[in-house]
């Protein structure tokens, strides 16, 4: 029978035949996507596994922003003598520079990965674009942060990306172990995921763009499944003419399942070489914010597996469902009898989801990091489990809303194929649903954090004061700032006033309370400034008239990175009555304020990294910091993308499913064209209901996804929703434009398969 | 069901619709060769012939569904096959009604949006097609199904479902192809004799696709189409 069933593939006819390379190709389709999605994940690993090695951290206690807490020194044993290792990170025009400080111990010291042997004190290595930077760029603005003598570049092994800003400067043991937060290691990290501190900010990315391109698994499959049910109805009824010849069910199976398998083993070759094709075009997308190198795109053993065993596999199982489904008796196929309509209580999960987040703004959320943790993951999965389970009740409500008082034929006929199988309908953009929803959410939280951080590029106050944090904890704080630092920062062109935040004593009179502009709670140390100062740095807020010093809010004083800017600035704060001169207090903070010009900034940045090195973190006031900006950038870019590729892919589902739609009411579409119904009619027809579900369930995914990322946002970070960028509104458009262009590509099929001519042949 | 058939005095009439010299072949395949016919207004023509005699390609030039090679289609004079498709297909909507023999109805339509079809594609206003549709299952002995899908259906119901959404635009010209040919010889004579009457009531001119003799005796007259000609006609033609 399986012979008998390969025979009948191959050799049925024109028709069996145009029928097997047609579902061949969009196998094939399919199968490349699959691919590229399995490529980009390992190519994204290998990205990461060349910068493991940047969250390699000593095992000591340290209170810098960077070290928050202490992690394993390393993964791997090591019998070189170890290093003292310090790494921070700094910032250059929005880019992110990852500076690591190494001093070796001993002869055979450990060397960091990319270079052939450790710097010594006064020498460093630069990663080829910082090294390109550093020739391009003045040394007040750049250069002059980095003392000593360029001696090499880090090898590309060593870089995530080739744009990869990274700095290795030796010094010399003495002088790295008195620097707080620097210890010896005698090993280095090689997975980002056994790291700590993530300095180049990768640690956790990877997981998370895993979990996006998982996300696009859902569409890839729903449409491998639909190319699997192209021409079904036609084929069931070859089925049953060979039942009426005398073959048992059984052998009907087998041959459906012969003809499915031959077609998807086809359709896996070709997809094999439409991945060979098309892969070196992906390694240029910057899916975790740079490129990959182009050897990164790779599939491994159990790709392979998964695409040449389980594809086939999966088709023949496909197939063997679609047979369960209809009754092929030797009299001829016929559809079971119309199935259930979907229930309204399908939409309970969905509605207990938004309830539960919706009960964390308004009543509070958990109080434990735990019980938050387990409260937004119930509430998201119970989303996301909604918006699958309720798909087809929505699409059937919808489709019947569409049908029940419309004269058009072409939505009448559209409208009660969606709601005579709901399920179906909604099968073929199902993986959109998910796919959407989760993107919509990553985008929506992560606009909004960048927005109310606010941004270098903005035109404010905060945009243009630079600011060097000590720690966030006042012990780790500086001691003395010289005056021969201030006044150099003081003597840059573009600067117009400097102020120093001091660390408030415990007893200090304030006159009131100081108001809080975040909300974040906490119980740090008020700041005390000096008004004089402050004046002149107006983005930090100001004092009350006729006061000589004024207390800062904790947030704003040792926070300054972390939130909203525009608060602080219209801000008055309460008279501060110090007991001793502030000069004799810790310094917490440095605020610089400029003209706004990028050299300006610069220069300043120079200046306070050059003399705090070891010590405090510079950037925009209010900005957030560098590692995560570009992390978060990153997710959003790799967000939009994969919006994008999901929404071609349902396209690509949509446009199979259409055919296979045309495939199946051929007969009675071209007996209406015989008859003089208009082909535009049926065109109408077919995009309605193709396109209507597509744009239906992109808009309510997208929706949903910023519902619940507003009530995520309003209960977790006390944020309100800010609408996305306009990059996301135009791939998002620029996706549903490709899509629809996908279906449209296949109406001069129906316009082939329905015309007159074809009914008389039929 | 019993149904009286009147027949009428079709030399009262003038030609309708007519084939003249036309020739149509599928490639190699000659499949009209030269076929004539005159059908008068009102009259039932049954056209009648053995499998590949070309009796379906006749009456699919006599519809405007395929334009002759050779030859001319008139209705009412006008030249038919001469139209642009986008003008044939308004005239199969408005002027032609058609029975197939089996698979024309939506099957995701109930059946009295089935019938309700061509008036809504003549753009007719929702309510008003249905209330026209639903006269239609009582003149057909078919009340009761207006809600019904085709799946739902019997063949002998289908067809009188698809009867219906023949004639409910009142066309000309009906074109009925085998209209009992998926039937049992008792509906099949059930829905020839509702077809008959209905083309009566309406004046519909009726041309009737068959190779039954049962069924070809429903109409005032046959011809028989052999080798791509209509080669010879009915005693009861040649009479008149």
């Amino acid at each position: 029978m399986i012979r008998f069933g390969l025979r009948l593939s191959t050799r049925g006819g024109r028709e069996s035949l145009v029928r097997l390379v047609v579902m061949a190709l969009a196998v094939s389709v399919g199968v490349a996507m699959l691919l590229l999605t399995l490529g980009t994940i390992n190519g994204l690993g290998k990205q990461n596994a060349r910068g493991a090695w940047m969250a390699t951290t000593p095992s000591v206690e340290v209170g810098y922003p960077n070290h928050g807490s202490p992690f394993s020194s390393a993964t791997t044993s090591s019998t070189h003598s170890p290093i003292w290792w310090f790494i921070s990170s700094q910032q250059f025009q929005s880019q992110l520079i990852v500076r690591v400080d190494v001093a070796a111990t001993g002869p055979r010291a450990l060397v960091t990965p990319g270079i052939p042997h450790l710097p010594g004190p006064g020498q460093f290595y630069a990663s080829p674009a910082l090294a390109r930077l550093l020739r391009t760029t003045p040394a007040i603005e750049l250069g002059n942060r980095f003392a000593g003598t360029e001696i090499g570049t880090i090898g590309s092994s060593a870089l995530p990306s080739p744009n990869d800003l990274v700095i290795v400067i030796g010094q010399s043991a003495r002088s790295l172990s008195k620097v707080s937060g620097a210890g010896e290691i005698t090993s280095f990290v090689t997975s980002s995921s056994d790291g700590g501190p993530d300095t180049a900010g990768t640690t956790g990315l990877q997981t998370i763009l895993a979990v996006l391109a998982l996300v696009l698994f859902f569409p890839v499959l729903v449409f491998i499944g639909a190319a699997m049910r192209l021409s079904a109805a036609r084929r069931e009824q070859r089925l049953a003419a060979i039942r009426l010849a005398g073959a048992t069910m059984r052998q009907v199976t087998v041959i459906a399942m012969v003809e499915a398998l031959v077609a998807a083993i086809a359709g896996v070759a070709i997809g094999f070489c439409l991945y060979f094709i098309t892969g070196p075009a992906l390694v240029h997308v910057p899916f975790a914010g740079q490129p990959l190198e182009p050897g990164d795109l790779s599939i491994g053993v159990i790709d392979v597996m998964v695409a040449a065993i389980g594809v086939p596999l999966a088709a023949a199982v496909v197939a063997r469902i679609a047979l369960r489904r209809v009754h092929v008796s030797p009299l001829g196929t016929s559809r079971r009898v119309t199935p259930r309509p979907p229930r309204a209580t399908r939409v309970i999960p969905l509605v207990v989801g938004i309830a539960e987040l919706a009960y964390f703004v308004s009543v509070g959320r958990p109080g434990s990091s735990n019980g938050q943790i387990e409260g937004y993951v119930l509430g998201f999965f119970l989303i996301m489990f909604g918006l699958v389970l309720a798909g087809p009740w929505l699409t059937m409500q919808g489709s019947k809303i569409m049908a029940r008082r419309t004269s058009r034929v072409s939505v009448l006929l559209a409208g009660r194929r969606l709601s005579d199988n709901p399920r179906g309908a909604f099968r073929a953009v199902s993986g959109l649903i998910l796919a959407i929803f989760v993107t919509s959410v990553s985008v929506g939280v992560i606009s909004t954090i960048l927005t109310d951080h606010g941004s270098s590029s903005s035109n404010t106050l905060a945009s243009k004061t630079v600011t060097d944090q000590f720690a966030f904890n006042p012990n780790n704080s500086v001691a003395t700032v010289k005056p021969s630092v201030l006044s150099s920062i003081q003597s840059i062109r573009g600067v117009s006033g400097v102020t120093v935040v001091y660390v408030a004593p415990g007893a200090m009179k304030i006159d009131g309370p100081v108001p809080h502009i975040n909300n974040l709670g906490g119980d740090l140390q008020y700041g005390v400034v000096s008004c004089a100062q402050l004046d002149k740095t107006p983005a930090l807020g100001k004092c009350r008239a006729g006061a000589s010093y004024a207390a800062l809010g904790d947030d704003v004083a040792f926070m300054p990175i972390t939130k909203s800017v525009t608060v602080a600035a219209s801000t008055t704060w309460p008279n501060a009555h110090p007991t001793k001169g502030l000069t004799t207090l810790p310094v917490q903070l440095i605020a610089v304020a400029t003209n706004g010009s990028a050299s300006t900034i610069e220069d300043v940045e120079t200046v306070l990294d050059r003399n705090f090195t070891f010590q405090g973190m510079t950037g925009l006031f209010g900005d957030i910091d560098a590692q995560k900006s570009q992390l978060l950038s990153e997710l959003q870019t790799t967000s939009e993308v994969v919006i994008l590729a999901s929404l071609l892919i349902a396209g690509c589902s949509l446009a199979v499913a259409m055919a296979a739609g045309v495939s199946e009411r051929r007969r009675p579409f071209s007996l209406m064209r015989l008859s003089g119904a208009p082909l535009g009619v049926l065109q109408r027809m077919v995009a309605l209901e193709t396109a209507g579900p597509l744009l239906v369930i992109a808009i309510a995914s997208a929706l949903t996804g910023f519902v619940a990322s507003d009530l995520f946002l309003r209960s977790q970070l006390q944020l309100t929703l800010r609408p996305p960028g306009l990059s996301y509104y135009l791939i998002v458009g620029g996706g549903l434009f490709g899509a629809l262009v996908m279906i449209a590509s296949t109406l001069p099929l129906l316009d082939r398969a329905t015309r007159p001519e074809s009914a008389r042949i039929e | 069901m019993s149904v009286a058939v009147v027949p009428i005095d079709v030399r009262s009439t003038g030609t309708l619709i007519e084939a003249i010299e036309v020739v149509y072949d599928f490639g190699e395949t000659p499949a009209l060769r030269g076929a004539n016919v005159a059908i008068r207004e009102g009259e039932i023509l049954a056209v009648m012939g053995p499998s590949g005699s070309g009796k379906s390609t006749l009456l699919h030039c006599l519809a405007g569904i395929l334009v002759p090679k050779l030859g001319e289609i008139r209705l009412s004079g006008e030249r038919v096959d001469t139209l642009a498709e986008s003008a044939r297909s308004a005239l199969r909507r408005d002027t032609f009604g058609f029975v197939f023999q089996f698979g024309q109805l939506v099957p995701e339509l109930s059946a009295e949006e089935n019938v309700a079809l061509p008036l809504l594609l003549g753009g007719v206003r929702r309510n008003e097609a249905l209330v026209r549709a639903r006269e239609w299952f009582g003149r057909l002995g078919i009340d009761g199904l207006e809600r019904r899908r085709s799946g739902e259906l019997s063949g002998g119901q289908a067809q009188r479902v698809a009867l219906a959404r023949g004639l409910v635009a009142h066309p000309k010209v009906l074109f009925a192809d085998e209209p009992t040919g998926s039937l049992d010889s008792l509906t099949g004579e059930l829905v020839m004799e509702l077809l008959v009457t209905a083309a009566r009531q309406d004046g519909t001119t009726v041309v009737l696709v068959t190779h039954e003799p049962r069924v070809a005796a429903y109409a005032d007259r046959e011809v028989i189409v052999r080798d791509g000609q209509v080669t010879s006609l009915t005693p009861r033609d040649r009479a008149t």
